[in-house]
C-alpha cells in the first residue's frame, strides 16, 4: 500500500500560486526526493503533507486514507528553520517532543542516549542548544525527527551545514530508517545526496512538478552528451567527426561534446586506429546537469 | 487529555529551573520578610518614654495631692507627673532646659467676685501637651473640681459613680428587622476590605504578569518555528491550555512559597506580641469573600490568558509584542481602576453595570462581595456569564493560536484570519 499519495494538490497565498497541481507517491520504505529552486514549493507540499496548512485543492491520503487522527504518532518532522527551544536542555525538550508523539518518556531517554552515542555526541544531552554550534543544533533537529520511530519522516533540507563525515553517518541513518519501512519525504540542493538516496523524484518549478519520476529512468531519458576518452598516444581529427561539438585535450585523454549518441561509436573506432584506448565512456547527465537544464538558472522566488 | 499533562510538566520545569523565576520569587520574599517584621523594626527604634511634667507645688496642697495620687493610679503611659515640693519656678524652668522634664504645671489662684474658683491650670513647657494629654490631665482635674465644689457633701460611693464613664451603645436597624452589633460589623467590613484590596491587586499584578510571560512564549515558540514541531504533534487546544495552566500552577508555587515565608515570620516570637496589639484575628476574615474572590479569580485568570495566547501567536517577532498587547492590558487596567476608585461607594451603578462585563467581573463582583450589596442571583448570572465568556473565547483564542502560528511576515487582515480560522480544527 501507498503510504502517501498527493493529488493534484494546491495551494495559494493570495493571488500567487505556491504550489500548482502537484501528484506523486511515497511506497512504503521509500526515500523520496523533492527537489526544486529556491521559492518552488518544496516547504509548502511538505507543510501540506504535515497538514500544518491545508490545501485549498486537491487530496493527500495517508495509507490510502485522508488525514485521521493519530497520524501525529507517525510523523517525525525535521523544519527547514531547526525548530527547538534555545534556552531549554537538550534533554528535556526532545523527550517532550518523543513523549507528545505518544512515547513514553523513559524509553525516550534510553533512544536518546542511544542516538546521541551513535551521532558521537553524547556530551550534549544536558547542553542547551544555545550552547551548541549550527552542525551540531542541526544533528539534535535530526535525532528529534526520529527520536520516537517515527512511520512518514519529512526532512526539509536535512543535511544542510554538516560536514563531509557526519553527512556520510546521516545518509547512513536514512538509510537504515529506509530498510526498517520508514517512508521518507526529503528535500535538498545537493543532488549528489538525491543520486545516492532517492528511487524516484520530483523536480518542482514555480509550484509545477516539471520532471518527475524514477531516477533511472529520468536519466536514460535524457540524451548522453558526454564522452570520457583516455588513450596511450594522441588521437587527432576528433573534432572533424559528425556529431561533435567540442573535444578537449586533458590530463590522461580527451572531453568530447556530442550532439548525438551515435558519434560515440565513431570515436571509439578513431582513437583505436590511431592508439591503445585504456578507457571509453559515453557518461549519463548527472542530476545537476538535469536540473540545472530544467530549472534552467532562473530564479523563480 | 495525556499530552495535556506532558505540557503542563513540561511549563513547570523549564519555567521553575530559570534564573529569572527563582531570583524573582527570592527577591519577592526577602521583601515580604521584611515587610512583616516592619512593626517590629519600628518598636524597636522607638522605644517611647512616657513625658515627664513636673508640678508646681504649694498653692493648693490637697487639689495637688490628689491630683499626684490619681495620676499615679492612672498608670499612663504617656504622662509622669514628677513632683516638685518647696521649688521656685526658676527651678523648674531650669530643669526643663537641663532636659530633666519636658515642661510643669501650675495651679493659679482664681477669684471671681468675692468667691474663690477652682484654681486655673497653667501649662508651661518647650512644646504644647498634645490633644491626648491634655485630655488626660482635663478629665482627672474634672473630676477633681466636682470633689472640691461638692466639698464633702457626696459619699464616696456617689463619687466613684460620678467617676464611672457612661456607656453608650448604637444599634443599627437591619432591613429584616434583626440587628447587629455594628462595632464588630465595621471592624470585619474594614477587614474585608482589605482582602478585597489585596485580592484585587493580586489579580492586576499576576494577570498582567504571567499574561506578557504567556505571550511572550508564544511569540518566540512561533519565531523559533518550534510550533511547527508541536502543531504536528498536539492539538493547539492541549498546547494552549496546558501553558496557561502550568503557569497558573507555577504562579500559585509561588504564592504558597510566599505564604510560607509570611506565615513563618508571622510566628517568631518577636512578632506575636505586635500581631495581637493590632487585634486581628483570622476568624474576622470572612469565609465568603475568601472563596468567592479565589473563584473569580480563577476564572478571571483564564479569560485573560487566552487572550494573552491568542494574541501572541497572531504576532512573528517578539519586538512587535508590546504593542499587540496593549488592548489587553487596558482591559486589565480598567478592571484594576473600576474597584479601587469605587472602594468607599461600592453601589454605584458603575459598578454594577461593570459587574456583568466578564473583563471586569473578576474585580468588580469581588468588591460588591466584600464592601457592597448584592443580591444572591446577581452573583449568580455575573458568574455564569464570566463561565460562558471563559469557554468562548479558550475556543476562540484556540483557534486564532491554531492559525495565527501560520502567519508570518505582515500582519494578517480580519478576513483572512476569519478564513482561516473556519478551516483549521483545534
Ligand atoms: N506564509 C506565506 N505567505 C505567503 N507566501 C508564502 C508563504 N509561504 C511561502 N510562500 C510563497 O510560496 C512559494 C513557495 O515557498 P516554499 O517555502 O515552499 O519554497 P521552497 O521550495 O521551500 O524554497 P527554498 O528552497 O528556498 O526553501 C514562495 O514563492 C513563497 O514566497
Ligand atoms: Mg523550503
Amino acid at each position: 500500500m501507498k503510504t502517501l499519495e498527493l493529488d493534484q494538490v494546491v495551494k495559494q497565498y493570495g493571488d500567487k500560486t505556491a504550489v500548482n497541481g502537484v501528484s506523486f507517491d511515497v511506497e512504503e520504505g521509500e526515500i523520496y526526493g523533492l527537489l526544486g529552486a529556491n521559492g518552488a514549493g518544496k516547504t509548502t507540499t511538505m507543510r501540506m503533507v504535515l497538514s500544518l496548512i491545508y490545501p485549498d485543492g486537491g487530496s493527500i491520503k495517508y495509507n490510502g486514507k485522508p488525514y485521521y487522527k493519530g497520524l501525529e504518532k507517525i510523523f517525525g518532522y525535521l523544519p527547514e528553520e531547526r525548530g527547538l527551544y534555545p534556552k531549554v536542555k537538550v534533554s528535556e525538550q526532545l523527550l517532550y517532543l518523543a513523549q507528545l508523539r505518544g512515547m513514553a518518556r523513559k524509553d525516550a531517554d534510553k533512544s536518546l542516549k542511544y542516538w546521541l552515542e551513535r551521532f558521537n555526541v553524547p556530551e550534549n544531552y544536558n547542553k542547551k542548544i544555545e550552547e551548541l554550534s549550527k552542525g551540531n543544533q542541526q544533528k539534535i533537529g535530526f535525532i528529534a525527527s526520529i527520536l520516537h520511530n517515527p512511520k512518514i519522516v519529512i526532512m526539509d533540507e536535512a543535511f544542510s551545514g554538516l560536514d563531509p563525515v557526519n553527512v556520510e553517518l546521516m545518509k547512513e541513518t536514512v538509510k537504515e530508517l529506509r530498510d526498517n519501512g520508514t517512508s521518507i519525504l526529503f528535500s535538498t540542493h545537493r543532488m549528489e545526496h538525491v543520486e545516492e538516496l532517492c528511487r524516484n523524484i520530483s523536480i518542482l518549478q514555480k509550484g509545477n512538478a516539471v520532471i518527475q519520476g524514477n531516477l533511472r529512468e529520468l536519466k536514460s531519458k535524457y540524451p548522453r552528451e558526454k564522452v570520457v576518452l583516455r588513450t596511450v598516444g594522441a588521437v587527432e581529427g576528433l573534432e572533424q567527426i559528425a556529431g561533435v561539438s567540442e573535444a578537449t585535450r586533458t590530463e590522461e585523454g580527451y572531453f568530447i561534446r556530442i550532439t548525438d549518441e551515435s558519434a560515440g561509436q565513431h570515436i571509439l573506432q578513431a582513437a583505436m586506429s590511431q592508439t591503445e584506448v585504456k578507457h571509453f565512456e559515453i557518461k549519463e547527465p548527472t542530476l545537476n546537469e538535469i536540473f540545472i537544464k530544467v530549472v534552467g538558472g532562473e530564479s523563480n522566488a | 487529555m495525556r499530552n495535556l499533562g506532558t505540557v503542563i510538566g513540561f511549563t513547570l520545569r523549564t519555567k521553575m529551573m530559570t534564573k529569572a523565576f527563582i531570583v524573582t520569587t527570592i527577591i519577592l520574599a526577602l521583601i515580604m520578610t521584611i515587610g512583616v517584621n516592619v512593626p517590629y523594626l519600628i518598636s524597636l527604634f522607638s522605644k517611647d518614654e512616657p513625658m515627664k511634667i513636673g508640678l508646681l507645688q504649694g498653692n493648693y496642697p490637697v487639689i495637688e495631692q490628689s491630683l499626684e495620687k490619681s495620676m499615679a493610679e492612672q498608670k499612663n503611659k504617656d504622662l509622669m507627673l514628677l513632683s516638685y515640693p518647696n521649688t521656685t519656678e526658676d527651678q523648674l524652668k531650669k530643669d526643663i532646659e537641663a532636659g530633666k522634664i519636658d515642661g510643669y504645671l501650675k495651679l493659679e489662684k482664681q477669684v471671681e467676685g468675692t468667691t474663690e474658683q477652682f484654681p486655673k491650670v497653667i501649662y508651661t513647657g518647650t512644646d504644647s501637651l498634645g490633644m491626648s494629654k491634655e485630655n488626660v490631665l482635663t478629665s482627672t482635674l474634672t473630676l477633681l473640681k466636682t470633689k472640691w465644689v461638692a466639698k464633702g457633701a457626696l459619699s464616696e460611693e456617689q463619687f466613684r459613680q460620678l467617676n464611672e464613664p457612661i456607656s453608650f451603645e448604637s444599634v443599627k436597624l437591619q432591613a429584616n428587622g434583626e440587628s447587629k452589633d455594628p462595632e464588630k460589623e465595621d471592624a470585619n467590613k474594614g477587614i474585608s476590605m482589605m482582602v478585597v484590596m489585596v485580592l484585587i491587586v493580586l489579580f492586576f499584578m499576576t494577570n498582567q504578569m504571567t499574561g506578557n510571560m504567556i505571550a511572550s512564549e508564544v511569540t518566540q515558540e512561533k519565531s523559533s518555528r518550534i510550533m511547527e514541531i508541536l502543531i504536528t504533534s498536539v492539538s493547539p487546544l492541549a498546547q494552549m491550555f496546558g501553558k496557561i495552566i502550568g503557569m497558573f500552577l507555577l504562579g500559585l508555587i509561588q504564592i504558597v512559597v510566599f505564604l510560607v515565608v509570611v506565615l513563618a515570620n508571622l510566628m517568631l516570637p518577636h512578632n506575636i506580641e505586635p500581631l495581637k496589639e493590632m487585634n486581628f484575628d483570622i476568624s474576622m476574615i470572612d469565609p465568603a469573600v475568601i472563596g468567592l474572590g479565589l473563584l473569580l479569580y480563577v476564572l478571571g485568570y483564564f479569560l485573560y490568558a487566552t487572550l494573552y495566547a491568542a494574541v501572541g501567536s497572531i504576532v512573528s517577532r517578539t519586538e512587535d509584542l508590546g504593542q499587540a498587547i496593549m488592548p489587553i492590558a487596558l482591559l486589565s487596567m480598567v478592571a484594576f481602576y473600576i474597584p479601587i476608585f469605587s472602594i468607599s461607594a461600592p453601589n454605584t451603578m458603575l459598578v454594577k453595570v461593570a459587574s456583568y462585563i466578564p473583563f471586569f467581573t473578576p474585580t468588580t463582583m469581588l468588591l460588591r462581595i466584600g464592601v457592597g450589596d448584592y443580591a444572591w442571583w446577581e452573583l449568580v448570572v455575573s458568574i455564569a456569564l464570566l463561565l460562558v465568556s471563559v469557554l468562548l473565547f479558550g475556543y476562540l483564542s484556540a483557534k486564532i493560536y491554531r492559525t495565527g502560528v501560520l502567519m508570518y511576515g505582515k500582519r494578517p487582515s480580519w478576513k483572512e484570519i476569519r478564513k482561516a480560522m473556519k478551516a483549521y480544527k483545534i
